[in-house]
């Protein structure tokens, strides 16, 4: 019996599509009624500029010089597995989204109301199935195509066939990076299961790029994306990656709720936190969404009753409780930076911002110590010791993990027949670009987000100095390698150019660091 | 109405609920107590069907929790409110009422605004709400729609006294008509007004049986 003795309630609602249609239409109404089309016509316009001046930025970067007869038959040879290979990254990275819960992030009202209401799940689901879908589709295309413009620029090839086919494939890459987070997601494979397909779809694509063949389905769609090289379209099977999003859409009913609720506030603090430029609090709820906390036990308990310096003891007993995901998170962000800094070297100047990047991205990892003073000033301010001085001191462990990151990164670069090259460079280069990219993190840390609606970026040296002084810190400890490379190509050693180049780099990171410890 | 047998649920290596059976009938109202983090909450988010049991099984006027049938009968009133920015409290209303097959919801929907003193804010986003009117937004939410089985979770915290009445009188409605009602609670009175008492502790039922016991009353003053 219901609540207002209606027996016919309890049966499941009509009409549930059309109901759902109106909700979702009405927020449509009352989001587009509130949007401010002065400053979103801004925002877009301001984006077109950004986009314009970094794409010719970087196709300069790239450069005109048609590669070698030898540098071509390489990428013929290699190029379709080295696509495929970033390919299976992206699906591996959707099916360990998927397997943690992900790639919807629902609304709390829409779990608590929508989902709970005698609806089909799937009837609910396939609208931000599909709108998710989209985006990876259309951000997919959007890269396929500039990546596929900036292959134009060096290799053979009519210049509309790149940047057509590399969208194909772009937007095959987007489908199949959501597709198989929902397929994950739907199916409820779990993090175990979705760890394993995810490491043998990227294996399958290592063994094509280590053998020089093309058996994985991300192969022959790194295949039809260098179509353009000799005007031919290559086989579509890798259009088989275009079964992810159908089984993805055809199994989202069953995705878990409470993985959806749980996603859903994390995902609403990411957005918010990403625009507040809260580098911190980005860390923390990824790791929430991922699931990722500090192991229960240590790798190695440190032995008692050493009289290391306590903060760097502290350090070296958060760094031991890291766990594996982290761990390999930092291996693999070595691997990258060492393949992009490769890639410059060997012509692609403008390689130098992804591996900037990516040792960032890990050096924000490695001051976890620094980190959690910053998160507890309650216990951090109470401590007998300048908040500067105790800022530096917690520089050095980081720095010895960020080593071992850089040298993960050198022997990446040596692999592809670079090794003494590689190794001298990266001898000279590892230092100043480790320090660089630890004080980057610390003064991201350090100085806390930045609320862009309330103030002027360039109103504030201050502010200036937070918005950008971890990006150029980062970069400016990769430029060494560029300075090496200029060294060499002007017939001189490596260590002409690299070493005055270090030695400016750690001027600026001693400056960094001393600014650090006065304000910090 | 609701039925939970040996009900089971783990996150990684804690057991938040272990082996919980339990009934709650037609037309009966049981308060579910617990000090905090003993598995109130996991209880009714199970039988609500947002977290699937480890072991066990929980069903809803026969049905399994979380089933389409299930959720037909199921009415769950979350701890924390959980509203759209983007719609006023009447579009709320309608939507909820028209998911669950009710086209004449309007009546319905501004009887629950009177009562809970919300009349004048139908047409209000529940973004400016404050916490207690987050709340009553909330529980209209709750009743607009029929049910067979109310799961409210901490219902009374944010109310002020009008409102805390206006909510008694929607659970006694609700149980004389018929619904069964489980009321997660701190709170003395609500559980003296109560027809039966479930007491989970450290994630295992430790007493189930009427709530004016003496048992209870050494329980919450624990």
């Amino acid at each position: 019996m219901s609540s207002d003795g209606s027996a016919r309630a309890l049966q499941p609602a009509q009409g549930a599509a059309r109901t759902l249609q109106d909700l979702r239409r009405a927020r449509r109404r009352r989001a587009y009624g509130e949007i401010d089309w002065m400053d979103a016509l801004y925002k877009v316009y301001v984006t077109a500029i950004f986009s314009a001046v970094g794409g010719s930025m970087l196709s300069g970067w790239v450069g005109g010089r048609p590669v070698s007869p030898g540098e071509l038959a390489s990428a013929v040879e290699r190029g379709p597995a080295l696509v495929g290979l970033v390919v299976a990254v992206l699906v591996a990275g959707g099916l360990r989204s998927g397997g943690r819960g992900g790639p919807l992030a629902l609304q709390p009202a829409d779990v608590a109301h929508v989902l709970l209401a005698p609806v089909p799940r799937a009837l609910v689901l396939r609208a931000p199935a599909l709108r998710q879908l989209r985006f990876s589709a259309f951000l997919g295309t959007v890269v396929g195509m500039a990546a596929g413009n900036l292959a134009a620029q060096r290799l053979p090839g009519s210049y509309p066939g790149w940047v057509a086919w590399g969208g194909v494939a772009g937007l095959v890459a987007g489908l199949a990076w959501t597709g198989s987070a929902l397929v994950a997601s739907g199916f409820r494979l779990g993090r175990r299961w979705a760890g394993a397909s995810a490491a043998a779809a990227v294996g399958w694509s290592a063994l094509d790029l280590a053998g020089g063949t093309a058996t994985s389905p991300a192969t022959f769609l790194g295949r039809l994306g260098m179509s353009a090289l000799d005007g031919m379209p290559r086989s579509p099977v890798g259009l088989v990656l275009l079964a992810l999003p159908a089984a993805g859409l055809a199994g989202v009913g069953g995705t878990s709720l409470e993985a959806a609720r749980r996603q859903a506030g994390l995902a609403a603090q990411l957005r918010f936190a990403l625009t507040m430029q809260d580098v911190r609090t980005v860390i923390l709820l990824r790791r929430q969404l991922a699931a990722e906390g500090p192991r229960h036990q240590p790798w190695v308990r440190l032995p008692a009753g050493r009289r290391a310096r306590p903060v760097w003891r502290r350090d070296w007993q958060g760094v031991l409780r890291w766990p594996a995901a982290r761990v390999l998170r930092l291996v693999l962000l070595g691997v990258a930076a060492g393949l992009a800094a490769a890639g410059a070297w060997r012509g692609t100047p403008a390689l130098v911002l992804a591996s900037a990047a990516a040792l960032l991205v890990a050096a924000l990892d490695s001051v976890e110590g620094l980190a959690q003073e910053a998160d507890h000033p309650a216990r951090s301010e109470t401590l007998p010791l300048p908040p500067g001085r105790l800022l530096i001191r917690h520089l050095p462990a980081p720095s010895v993990v960020m080593l071992a990151v850089a040298a993960v990164a050198v022997a990446v670069a040596m692999a592809p027949g670079g090794a003494s090259t590689a190794l001298t460079v990266g001898a000279l280069v590892a230092v100043p670009a480790v320090l660089a990219a630890v004080c980057g993190a610390a003064l991201s840390i350090d100085t806390g987000p930045v609320n862009p609606l309330e103030v002027e970026l360039f109103g504030s040296a201050k502010l200036f100095i937070r918005s950008f002084g971890p990006t150029v810190l980062a970069v400016a400890g990769v430029l060494p390698v560029l300075a090496a490379k200029a060294a060499v190509d002007a017939g001189g050693a490596a260590a002409a150019g690299a070493v005055p180049a270090a030695a400016a780099v750690l001027m600026l990171v001693a400056a960094v660091a001393a600014w650090l410890a006065r304000e910090g | 109405m609701l039925e939970a047998d040996d009900l089971t649920a783990a996150y990684d290596d804690h057991l938040a609920l272990q082996g919980v059976t339990c009934r709650v009938a037609e037309g009966r109202t049981v308060a579910l107590v617990g000090p905090n983090g003993a598995g109130k909450s996991t209880f009714l988010r199970l039988a609500a069907g947002l977290l699937e049991p480890s072991g066990g099984r929980v069903s809803v006027g026969g049905h399994p929790a979380g089933s389409l049938e299930a959720r037909a009968l199921m009415s769950y009133l979350p701890d924390t409110p959980a509203l759209y920015d983007d719609l006023s409290l009447n579009e709320h209303l309608e939507y909820v009422a028209r998911l669950h097959g009710v086209d004449r919801w309007a009546e319905r929907a501004a009887e629950l605004l009177d009562r809970l003193g919300l009349d004048s804010r139908g047409d209000d986003p529940p973004g400016g709400f404050s916490r207690g009117m987050r709340q009553k937004a909330s529980i209209s939410l709750a009743f607009v729609r029929p049910f067979g089985v109310l799961l409210a979770d901490e219902p009374f915290d944010g109310l002020d006294p009008p409102s805390r009445q206006a909510l008694d009188g929607l659970v006694a409605e609700a149980a004389a008509g018929g619904a069964a009602v489980v009321l997660a609670t701190h709170r003395l009175e609500v559980v003296g007004q109560a027809d039966g008492c479930l007491a989970i502790d450290d994630g295992r039922l430790v007493y189930d049986g009427p709530a004016d016991s003496a048992e209870v009353a050494r329980l919450l003053s624990s």
